[in-house]
């Protein structure tokens, strides 16, 4: 069991509405549908985790990289940008929008959403408001961050999450999720969708 | 084009140096624009973010030194954000709620407009909102659909059309006209001369439109196979420029 304190329980019980851990039976969820009972093992998503330092380092990638699990838009002045979902942000060369393309990726990892003022990218990572300087391409650096201030992103950020549906083993919110890999998992948390 | 666009870019320029704290969702060269379904925005000094069942507010005056001033607790299931002068129109899943930014470092709620659950992203002026409500399986019961709200009187904003649609996610405004991404029945095109009754005009189609952000004369898709760029400069007819592939 995971769940450190009577809040996190209290914040996974209301918000994650389609996953649940699994005690034993399946809960119905309201619609009629209740997942089969999973057995002792099962092959499902398991956690990756990197050290703070490391998992929160934001860099720039100067090459194009495809995108997966596209999310939010936004433009600015000639340029583009899309969120790729838990892992950084697209950068689109719309100097000539007939000639419009990708020109590099922000490394961001727990990275969700995007605002820009001025000459600095306002983003998150994880639980993170980052401050990204990108007044330079070439040099795109983080310029100043104000940590653990989205509370609930720390357990709710799309990273935080398996990418699918099924079983996975529940994180531990105490640590920083990099990425999702298959395996055979014993701890289980269900994601319906 | 891009001359076009430049010009553009200094009129709004000197039209937003004069009032700074506006925070108008139009493209500007300060701060950009953000689609629909974002959860983040900036207006004068402060960012704003949504997350499921908080609205938190973050002082970036001093950009080397941001600063969280404020953290409400929210109805449930806060989806979207969108920006309009000194007022924050909320998507829920349970309804549009309207906050006034007179005191930018505590957003009030002035105003909500409660309905059937449903995923909800909005766009909105000094007269109208428009929301989008998805009623599937995820989101809940509500009719799927365009809902267009008369909001002059922002403590009780009133329905003045419902166009059903099947899968309606993203939405932007230009001037004259409303584009709605409806999934893979294409992207809607609407007459908003009369705002509070737009009339369907065309259908871009194409697979996978979840949001849109008109801009100046580029109207930017974000579709499922990649970004989709249109030319706008007649704003009821996008004319295709480009696709960038995933």
């Amino acid at each position: 069991m995971h769940c450190k304190s009577p809040l996190l329980l209290i914040l996974l019980s209301t918000i994650h509405f389609s996953c649940w851990k699994y005690r034993g039976s399946a809960p119905n969820d309201g619609d009629g549908y209740s997942p089969p009972a999973p057995p002792v093992k099962v092959w499902g998503y398991k956690p990756v985790y990197g050290v703070e330092s490391t998992a929160k380092t934001i860099s720039f990638t100067s090459s194009p990289r495809q995108v997966v699990s596209g999310g939010n838009i936004y433009a600015f002045q000639n340029y583009i940008f899309q969120v790729e979902t838990g892992y950084g942000i697209h950068v689109i060369d719309n100097s000539i929008s007939s000639d419009a393309h990708r020109v590099g990726f922000i490394n961001v990892n727990g990275c969700s959403q995007i605002s820009i003022k001025g000459d600095k990218l306002y983003t998150n990572s994880y639980d993170d408001l980052v401050v990204i300087d990108f007044s330079d391409l070439s040099h795109i650096r983080e310029f100043s961050r104000a940590k653990g201030v989205f509370t609930e992103y720390r357990y709710y950020s799309p990273i935080a999450q398996p990418p699918g549906p099924g079983f996975y083993e529940c994180p531990d919110y105490g640590n920083f999720v990099v990425a999702w890999q298959m395996d055979s998992v014993t701890q289980q948390c269900y994601k319906s969708f | 084009m891009t001359k076009l666009k430049y010009l553009n870019n200094i009129f709004w320029s000197l039209v937003l140096l004069s009032c700074e704290k506006t925070g108008d969702a139009s493209a500007n060269l300060s701060t950009g624009k953000g689609g629909s379904l974002s959860k983040f925005t900036i207006i004068g000094n402060y960012v704003y973010a949504v997350s499921s069942h908080f609205l938190y507010t973050i002082d970036i005056s001093n950009p080397s030194l941001p600063s969280k001033v404020n953290e409400s607790p929210l109805n449930f299931d806060m989806e979207t954000l969108y920006p309009y002068k000194n007022r924050l129109f909320i998507g829920s899943k349970t309804g549009l709620y309207i906050y006034s930014l007179e005191q930018p470092s505590a957003p009030k709620l002035i105003g909500e407009a409660k309905h059937g659950r449903s995923c909800d992203p909005v766009v909105a002026n000094d007269s109208v909102s428009y929301s989008t409500l998805k009623g599937s399986t995820f989101c809940g019961p509500a009719t799927s659909g365009l809902y267009v709200y008369d909001v002059r009187n922002l403590s009780a904003p009133v329905l003045t059309k419902l166009i059903p649609l099947n899968e309606p996610i993203g939405l932007g405004m230009a001037d004259s006209a409303l584009y709605v991404c409806n999934a893979n029945e294409g992207l809607k095109v609407y007459d908003i001369k009369d705002a509070y009754f737009p009339i369907e005009k065309s259908t871009v189609a194409g697979p996978g439109f979840i949001d849109v952000i008109p801009y100046d004369n580029l109207l930017i898709c974000w579709t499922a196979t990649g970004i989709n760029l249109y030319d706008i400069t007649n704003q009821l007819t996008p004319v295709f420029i480009k696709n960038i592939a995933n």
